[in-house]
């Protein structure tokens, strides 16, 4: 147990410790005075580098995708959106960039960025790696409707050049 | 410390020292939370006050519940590895280790000497980043703010190296069933040494600027005194039971990973600086101390890193084969475990998970009561719950 007894000298020498044993942590903060750099990273004017592998905003490369449904199976939260249909027997079936034949007709993908908590699971498997995480984390919005993106619209399509790195 | 024996009832009928008079006494009921910042996330804990003595303290837990576990059971084994990320937000690590060897030990998968050390060395990171993150608030809750800034100028090393090697900053999916996502490269072997020769003068620093000083030793000596025989009683594990002068540590008592081939002591709450055995500043000690044990730990397994594969053979699609498994570990705040059920079938039959924080806010009603209100948020912080895991 600890001696809570006051004593006359114990008084006088509890203040005293209190003081010293302040005094050195104010001498400790007072050093961060100089020397110092800020670590501060002033956001909007200053960008921090993010590393290669970053988990951000995730971006389906339609033209590439093979409609396998993969992410959407792998996916803990069923924020993708993926419909298909047969392509008809009589066309030609187009490849994607790695040779990959596109038999179905993708008619519907849809990621919920709202619903997403960006596991990196659905990258993992797919096999044409058209679903990738990019490093682009501005893409708030004023509705939650509007953080589905359709990734089948000619402006999304449109950000592969921005985005995507190669 | 004056002790509050008495019924609450009896409390309420006592009668001022008027004769005659019917004055009576009341208890106050106030509610700290959820939105307090002591109490570290949405806890709200009801206090009865006589004044500013705290009479009883009823913590009500479930603002935070996000049905994980009945979740889990329609997710496949390696979609729920995200949901146990968000068990304890702040070591989301140890919570992924616990669960991938729960599902290794059913499957019977043997994971790469490599992995299993890069595994060892991200978990002691995370318990570094989860203990600069306890001693922060804690100063914060006494009020001192730059301890604070300083322990998270560490914690941010640590999170950029996570960020580094998996991708995200605070939940990271980084243990994969059968190994880890990806491999340190050599680059972050020499971030990782370079930040432990920093680390250790920093953690001087912390001690001489909180633990030596006068003022913070009076706000906790003494404090929220937990018996051993109270700590064993109510279950409390981790640096809560250390704190209370048992060497319970799971890592040296059932080890697991590679932690009998490395050295370390177990850090004991002795009454440190003339402390009573089981207060707050016992609990906060320890925290300290670990930290130290840690860059022992991390320290020597760098030296037991070996080239080679850092994911094994696992099946594209997970069947556990019929049968249960609960696997513990020790996590920072305590012991783990996972109760895992299954089937045999995609997805787990049922999932339990043994939180040491919701062990240890059972504590709070047990160690309030006597307590004046600055000094319970003193304990709250000392217990360093994390509602995340409380709720689930």
């Amino acid at each position: 147990m600890r001696d809570e007894r006051l004593t006359f000298f114990g008084y006088f020498r509890n203040i005293y410790t209190a003081v010293k044993s302040s005094l050195i942590g104010m001498w400790i903060t007072f050093r961060y005075v100089w020397g110092k750099k800020p670590v501060t990273v002033e956001y909007p004017e200053v960008r921090d580098v993010l590393p290669d592998n970053t988990r951000s905003r995730l971006y389906n490369d339609a033209l590439n995708c093979i409609s396998c449904n993969l992410c959407a199976i792998s996916c803990p939260v069923d924020c993708i959106y993926i419909s298909s249909v047969p392509r008809p027997k009589d066309l030609e079936v187009p490849k994607c960039d790695d040779g990959t034949p596109k038999r179905q007709v993708l008619t519907q993908y849809v990621i919920d960025t709202a619903l997403c908590c960006y596991c990196g699971l659905c990258t993992v498997v797919c096999p044409t790696e058209c679903l990738t995480h990019t490093d682009d984390y501005e893409y708030s919005q004023y509705m939650v409707e509007d953080m589905k993106y359709d990734y089948l619209t000619d402006d999304l399509i449109a950000w592969r050049d921005r985005i995507v790195k190669t | 410390m004056q002790t509050w024996d008495m019924d609450l009832e009896e409390l309420k009928e006592e009668e001022t020292s008027l004769p005659g008079s019917k004055l009576k006494t009341e208890l106050l009921t106030v509610n700290m939370g959820p939105q307090h910042p002591a109490t570290h996330g949405v806890l709200r804990v009801e206090i009865k006050t006589d004044s500013e003595v705290v009479a009883q303290a009823i913590p009500h837990i479930g603002y935070l519940h996000r049905c994980m576990e009945k979740h889990c059971e329609a997710i496949d084994y390696r979609g729920i590895l995200p949901f146990v990320d968000r068990l304890d937000y702040l070591a989301s690590m140890s919570q992924e280790l616990t669960y991938s060897m729960a599902v290794e030990k059913m499957l019977g998968t043997e994971v790469p000497r490599r992995a299993t050390v890069i595994r060892m060395i991200i978990s002691e990171m995370q318990r570094i980043a989860s203990h600069l993150m306890a001693f922060g608030t804690y100063a914060l809750d006494l009020g001192a703010f730059s301890p604070f800034l300083y322990a998270f100028d560490e914690r941010e090393k640590i999170l950029t190296l996570f960020e580094d090697i998996s991708g995200a900053r605070l939940l990271y999916n980084y243990f994969w069933i059968g190994g880890v996502w990806n491999d340190l490269t050599d680059k972050n072997v020499e971030y990782i040494k370079e930040f432990l020769d920093n680390f250790e003068p920093e953690l001087v620093k912390y001690d001489r600027l909180v633990s030596q000083n006068r003022i913070f030793q009076e706000r906790t000596m003494g404090v929220g005194t937990l018996s051993l025989a109270d700590a064993h009683s109510f279950g409390a594990t981790g640096p809560v039971l250390r704190g209370s002068g048992s060497a319970w540590d799971l890592r040296k008592v059932d080890p697991y990973l590679f932690y009998n081939e490395v050295e370390f002591d177990v850090p004991v709450g002795e009454g440190q600086r003339g402390s009573e055995i089981g207060d707050c500043y016992n609990r906060y000690y320890v925290r300290m101390l670990e930290m130290v044990e840690s860059v022992k730990i991390i320290r020597q397994s760098l030296k037991l890193l070996e080239p080679g594969p850092t994911l094994g053979k696992v099946s594209k699609v997970i069947k556990i084969p019929k049968g249960e498994t609960y696997t513990r570990t020790e996590c920072p705040r305590g012991e783990l475990g996972i109760h895992l059920v299954s089937h045999g079938e995609k997805t787990p039959y049922r999932l339990k998970v043994k939180s040491p924080c919701f062990t240890h806010t059972s504590i709070l009603p047990h160690i309030a009561p006597g307590q004046m209100i600055a000094d319970f948020v003193a304990s709250i912080g000392s217990i360093d719950i994390v509602l995340g895991e409380v709720d689930r």
